[in-house]
């Protein structure tokens, strides 16, 4: 099917020309599919996570999207990119895979789930937590959410670029939250 | 509203990007490898009589293999940035280079006395084969490593490697014009360890530096 007449591959035109509502209804349509492949593939792994994996494999797209060429079927590319997404999320999930922290761009949302370290009013409780945290991104988490030091100066003293310190607090909110839920009774 | 109904939110909102531009990939590539090339010639020149040793219907194809190869290997790099694409053709583009070189070698062992075959082989020129390559390879691996991560290949490996054997043969195809030794023996051999060495390295590479 060519791209004129698969209707993600009009979405998909329209968005790569500037259209940000075409991209969003793209992106709506294509978000059930790859639901439905993580649920497909992901059988063992905790169903809450599979939505995890849904928004690494729509970031992908979105990091992507211009590689697609609108003169060929857009199928195939979608499919190549949610397939390699899904198996490279749940390898990353079964262990430790290297993911090139350059890649992501600026636009991840540091705030997508509640603040792990809100109802952790306890100092050493919190200290404990980020204790289990690599100690480069407990330092971006300490200056950037508990310090609120500007994001320009953490960059320079850290000597991180702004994508990669919002990429790097992205996750580590995420794995803070992650540890918070374990240790909830 | 849902986390990802967020994520999506923020997605639309950002700016399209610059467009996929395979071509001025290829020309940065090429002109990654020409220019390290031309300045290597350029301080140590080429070998004294090269038109004249290019009347030897062997020693063209010191240039040429790797040529064809570079320019194979560079074609299938690009065609796989792309997800859901195909090598196609583009493969057996890649594989005719190494099968004349085999044939080349085997040619060169059933056609030389055996004192001959390996006469060439010292330390020194060992040294200078394969350092030379590996030495002009370096600049444009780095650099096509860096290009094709503009790109998004489902096969981080594969198009490491890719990106190895593009620099590493390109490299090859200049430093062929300084090279006096002009024994297949010698040159498949040793032009074809230096690649390999390229492309593994990069291999390995791009397994960690083409993820997306």
């Amino acid at each position: 099917m060519q791209a004129t007449e698969d209707p993600l591959g009009i979405l998909l035109v329209a968005a790569n020309a500037g259209d940000g509502q075409a991209y969003a209804r793209f992106l709506h349509a294509v978000a059930p599919i790859v639901r439905g492949i993580v649920r497909a593939r992901g059988r063992g792994l905790p169903v809450d996570l599979h939505e995890d994996i849904v928004q690494d494999v729509l970031l992908a797209i979105h990091l992507k999207r211009q590689t697609w060429d609108a003169g060929h079927p857009l199928r195939p590319w979608l499919y190549a990119i949610v397939r390699y997404k899904v198996i490279d999320s749940l390898r990353a999930r079964g262990k430790k895979v290297y993911l090139p922290i350059e890649d992501y761009s600026d636009v991840l949302p540091a705030e997508e789930t509640a603040d792990p370290l809100d109802a952790r009013d306890d100092q050493r409780e919190v200290d404990r937590l980020l204790g289990q945290l690599d100690p480069r991104s407990a330092e971006v988490v300490r200056a950037l959410e508990l310090r609120e030091e500007p994001q320009a100066e953490v960059g320079v003293r850290l000597e991180m670029t702004p994508v990669n310190l919002r990429v790097t607090l992205h996750r580590a909110m995420k794995r803070l939250a992650a540890l918070a839920r374990k240790d909830l009774p | 509203m849902t986390t990802t109904d967020n994520l999506i939110r923020r997605l639309a909102t950002e700016p399209p990007l610059p467009p996929f531009n395979p071509r001025r990939m290829a020309l940065v590539m090429v002109l990654s490898i020409a220019v390290p090339v031309t300045l290597f010639l350029l301080v140590l020149g080429h070998r004294q009589g090269l038109a004249a040793a290019w009347s030897n219907p062997v020693v063209p194809f010191k240039t040429i293999l790797p040529l064809a190869a570079s320019a194979a290997s560079l074609l299938l790099l690009l065609r796989l940035a792309r997800p859901g694409a195909r090598a196609g053709g583009a493969v057996w583009l890649l594989a005719g280079p190494g099968a004349v070189a085999v044939a080349l070698w085997f040619g060169a062992y059933a056609l030389r006395a055996a004192p001959e075959r390996f006469a060439e082989v010292s330390a020194a020129s060992l040294g200078e084969c394969l350092g030379s390559i590996l030495l002009l390879s370096v600049v444009p691996a780095a650099v096509i490593l860096r290009v094709i991560r503009q790109g998004a290949s489902t096969w981080p490996r594969l198009s490491g490697a890719l990106a190895g054997l593009t620099a590493a043969t390109g490299a090859t195809a200049g430093y062929s014009l300084f090279c006096t030794r002009d024994n297949p023996l010698f040159f498949v051999s040793w032009y074809g360890a230096a690649i390999l060495m390229v492309a593994l390295v990069c291999a390995a590479l791009g397994q960690r530096t083409l993820r997306w």
